[in-house]
């Protein structure tokens, strides 16, 4: 049975415990992971918005610097255009006139040129001679150099020229940014510039004009002079194509035949290029290491007839950007990790808690199906699991009471086979049974035993004449005074019919056992009363012993058996021993 | 040199850039799909055992989709097509395997002199490819066509070109210019825009001066070509360097005459945006690219690449180069040209730095003193 019971148990391969800890533990660490997970990438969303608006005042502040500066240049090229001098020097007829004006045009333009570092070049150029300058000031590297002679050119065919000559006289030119080509530019030459001009007019006639040539990288450096290294600054035309790009080969692409356009590596800003009512935008483009936040104002020039607009942007990448965020993604693992250890550790504990008193149950229920000793069931407890408890127990109980009945009926079962059920006297099965217990135990320590065989005389007459139930009688009255003779240790036994069989244990002494013998017969010859009769019974005894009268129950039985009719045939109510006879 | 040239294809390259986007897409959701059918298709050629593929390099619009599966089905290949967009990526490309990646390529004639030399062109028989018959007399005459013989052989087939017509004002002109000196007309002074490019430009001005040899320059003719030059800077109201560039400053100055660089686009770019233009190719003769089809020295089947030449010739391919790109072919007249005109194909020049190093000064506005300086 116990054995059984421990079978069954291994059937629990996955027990509810593992799968309440699992699931307990999985919810826990889930919870704590997502929670995680949303902080940090909440955090990485604030970072770059944050970084997004950042970057936007700074472009915002960059692109009033930059304002600022045109603005002044501006004011630089309508003073000219108004000073008298570059007047009188395109209107003067005669050659005197027009070298003193000239030489005074040449102190002017050069007395701005040396305060203005961002300044290649001013001229005053003609509107006849196909544009002929007649004053130029280059910028060659630190000096500033008049041009003067066969080194004057025709800029009639430059749009800075016939552009400018055709605006109003209050009104001011500006060409897109590009690179210089004019062969004897100077330090303008193969640099990116911007001209800036302004007619001048005399007396309803355009006699010609003022340029100046501004350094754009010069600007822009000073642009992005404050800015902290990782921030790179861009700069597109009107058309999209970069000015100024952190890759140099990427900015006046368009000079060399190739267009690198700000939309194509910042789609967010086609927007901007395409009019649109939005004035500034800011992108995050790109993926991977290359991801970049940038922002982007475009600034239109209040420039007459021709729009001229920029885009100014900044762009820091988003690594860099996140730099913070990563330290705060390893914080929050670590806090989720730390949970994580937490949830799993109270989901073991809980599980164990659940887990505990169905284990008690399940425990108690094994022993008791074992047959062994009860253990306590959580019968106090409150809860379902006590309602489980107490109706494990009323049922153990049941099953308790239940094998309690069983069990005695069993031995009263075992007592109606083993005994007879006239004279409650052990039956001839029992005898044999305990004869044998007896002789096996007898064997080993070597004592001694005894049987009487008894018959009883004149049985079969009173059973025919007065009825079996006389015969009941008296055979219980028999046994009665048989059973008052013998000791509690020995057997008294009926065989069947009127023949019974006393098993004298320890004593084999022929004195005793005689007297024994003689008991008996004195017992069985008081009259019995049956109704109003009273009748008279008596005995015949035969007595063997063991190991004298042989070795075997058998042996000894038939043995007294033999002795027993010898008493009978010698006379009735009398005993023989088996081995008087041999 | 060549920027119309080049800049033609480049736009028209870019404008297909977003169906390129689209395809890719497509294939990214497809890619099992894609996959197998890569796997197959790798495995086919295996399985017959005969690779028979034709490679080909050329330009955009040169060999359509459409047009390169109708050889594969006649002639049971692949047509693997690899498209380039410059003169420098094509050299670039040929070189790098010494022509041996490649079946056959097109290339303009002023080009061509340097691949032969390079050993990268092979000679053609025009007795194989029949379709030579359906190509206008004056590209039959492959002997009159500078740069595409080379040692008494044949190593170019005509096949597309463009001219640098005229492009003037209807409504300024009672007559169309028919002279490429109309652009040094001193009444069209300031109305006139010409392109700023010097190899081109000296070409332009030994044809103006009525040279034979507007490619080449003698020692003693510089001085001239320079005088011409500079005559033409103080005519024009500016020089132009891109297509949308001209068509801003004709439209915004009323320009009255324009040299095309760019040929037939600058004409579309410019009715596209509403001016009343003609489009001329001067009596006296203007510049013009020929491509020609080339065999490269890595063909490998060259009863297959003489197919492709021959093929190349059909009048419903060549004539796609005029219904599609504008360009013209060499088996029929361009449309409404009055009279086959003479047009001085592009050669090399004598001196390509030389030339731009003064025109260079020329634009700068130096005079000829000046510019013929050392």
């Amino acid at each position: 049975m116990s054995r059984g019971g421990a079978v069954s148990r291994p059937a629990v391969k996955f027990g509810l415990g593992g799968r309440f800890t699992l699931l307990l533990a999985l919810f826990g660490v889930l919870a704590s992971g997502l929670t995680g997970y949303y902080a940090y990438s909440t955090s990485r969303e604030l970072l770059v918005r944050a970084a997004e608006q950042r970057l936007l005042t700074a472009t915002q502040v960059l692109v009033r610097q930059l304002v600022v500066t045109l603005e002044s240049a501006v004011r630089d090229v309508q003073l000219l255009a108004s000073h008298p001098l570059p007047r009188q020097a395109l209107a003067a007829t005669s050659a005197a006139g027009r070298a003193s004006a000239e030489s005074g045009v040449d102190a002017l333009f050069a007395s701005l040129l040396a305060t203005r570092s961002d300044y290649f070049q001013i001229r005053l150029i003609s509107a006849q001679d196909h544009g002929m300058e007649r004053v130029r000031i280059d910028r060659d590297s630190t000096l500033l150099l008049q041009v003067a002679g066969d080194d004057l050119q025709e800029k009639g065919h430059y749009p800075y020229v016939f552009e400018t000559l055709r605006l109003p006289p209050d009104k001011f030119y500006t060409s897109p940014p590009a690179i210089n080509h004019e062969e004897g530019a100077h330090a303008g030459l193969g640099r990116p510039s911007m001209h800036l001009a302004m007619p001048i007019h005399d007396a309803g006639r355009v006699l010609g004009l003022v340029v100046i040539n501004i350094d754009l990288e010069r600007i822009f450096k000073q642009l992005s002079a404050d800015l902290p290294p990782e921030i790179t600054l861009m700069l597109a035309g009107r058309h999209g194509d970069f000015l100024v790009h952190p890759d140099p080969a990427q900015a006046f692409a368009f000079d060399r035949g190739q267009r690198v356009l700000i939309h194509e590596q910042f789609p967010a800003t086609a927007a901007l290029l395409h009019g649109g009512s939005a004035e500034l935008v800011t992108v995050t483009g790109g993926d991977g290491p290359a991801a970049k936040v940038a922002a982007f104002v475009r600034y239109r020039l209040p420039a007459e007839h021709i729009e001229r607009a920029f885009i100014l942007g900044l762009a820091q990448p988003l690594s860099d950007v996140l730099a913070d965020s990563d330290a705060v993604g390893r914080a929050t693992a670590r806090i989720v990790f730390a949970f994580s250890v937490l949830f799993v550790l109270l989901a073991v504990f809980l599980a164990r808690a659940v887990i505990r008193p169905l284990n008690q149950m399940l425990r108690s229920v094994e022993r008791f199906s074992a047959g062994q000793t009860r253990t306590p069931l959580p019968v106090d407890r409150p809860d379902e699991i006590g309602v489980l408890a107490r109706s494990v127990d009323a049922l153990q109980k049941q099953v308790d009471g239940q094998m309690a009945e069983l069990h005695d009926k069993q031995l009263e079962l075992d007592h109606l086979a083993s005994h007879d059920s006239l004279t409650g006297l052990p039956n001839r099965r029992l005898f044999l049974d305990r004869l044998e217990h007896t002789l096996a135990r007898v064997r080993r320590s070597g004592e001694p035993l005894s049987l009487l065989f008894i018959d009883l005389d004149q049985f079969k007459e009173i059973n025919d004449r007065l009825g079996h139930a006389a015969g009941d009688v008296v055979l219980q009255a028999a046994a009665e005074r048989m059973r008052g003779v013998v000791r509690e240790i020995d057997t008294v036994a009926r065989l069947g019919g009127d023949e019974f069989i006393i098993l004298l244990d320890a004593t084999d002494d022929s004195a005793v056992v005689a007297n024994v013998a003689d008991e008996l017969l004195i017992a069985l010859a008081q009259p019995v009363r049956v109704g109003a009769e009273m009748l008279s019974i008596g005995g015949s005894i035969g007595i063997s012993s063991y190991p004298r009268d042989g070795a075997t129950a058998t042996e000894i039985i038939a043995a007294a058996d033999q002795a027993m009719y010898r008493a009978k045939n010698e006379g009735r109510n009398r005993f023989r021993f088996a081995c008087a006879e041999s | 040199m060549f920027g119309g040239y080049a800049t033609g294809k480049v736009s028209r390259r870019l404008a297909n850039a977003d169906g390129l986007g689209n395809t890719q897409r497509m294939f990214d959701l497809r890619k099992p799909l894609v996959f197998l059918l890569l796997g197959l298709v790798l495995a086919l050629p295996a399985l017959a055992g005969s690779p028979r593929v034709l490679r080909v390099l050329t330009w955009q619009g040169y060999a359509d989709a459409d047009v390169v599966k109708e050889f594969e089905r006649r002639h049971g290949v692949r047509v693997e097509v690899t498209q380039i967009d410059s003169d420098t990526a094509l050299w670039q490309r040929l070189m790098a395997s010494g022509g041996e990646d490649f079946d056959v390529f097109a290339v303009n004639t002023a080009e061509l002199q340097r691949y032969i030399a390079a050993g990268i062109a092979q000679p053609i028989n025009p007795a194989a490819i029949p379709n030579i018959a359906r190509q206008l007399p004056r590209f039959r005459d492959v002997a009159a066509i500078p740069g595409l013989m080379h040692g008494g052989r044949l190593y170019g087939i005509p096949y597309t070109y463009a001219e640098m017509g005229l492009i003037y004002d209807r409504a300024q002109f009672a007559r169309p210019p028919d002279s490429i000196a109309a652009l040094w007309d001193p009444r069209l002074q300031g109305k006139v825009l010409a392109y700023n490019g010097g190899t081109h430009n000296f070409s332009l001005a030994r044809l103006s001066l009525g040279a034979a040899t507007p490619f080449r320059i003698a020692p003693g003719g510089w001085g001239e070509a320079v005088q011409r030059l500079i005559e033409l800077r103080r005519n024009v109201l500016a020089f132009y360097s891109q297509p949308d560039e001209s068509v801003a400053l004709f439209r915004s100055h009323r320009v009255a005459l324009l040299f095309a660089n760019y040929g037939r686009q600058q004409l579309q770019l410019l009715r596209a945006a509403g001016v009343d233009v003609g489009y001329v190719i001067p009596r006296d003769g203007t510049l013009a690219w020929l491509d020609c089809w080339v065999v490269a020295r890595g063909a490998q089947e060259r009863k297959l690449v003489d197919a492709w030449l021959d093929y190349m010739l059909e009048p419903q391919v060549s004539g796609l180069l005029v219904s599609r790109q504008g360009l013209g072919n060499t088996i029929s007249e361009a449309p409404g040209e009055r009279a086959p005109s003479k047009l001085s194909w592009l050669e090399p020049v004598e001196d390509v730095g030389r030339r731009e190093k003064l025109w260079a000064r020329i634009i700068s506005g130096d005079r000829v003193g000046r510019v013929l300086a050392p």
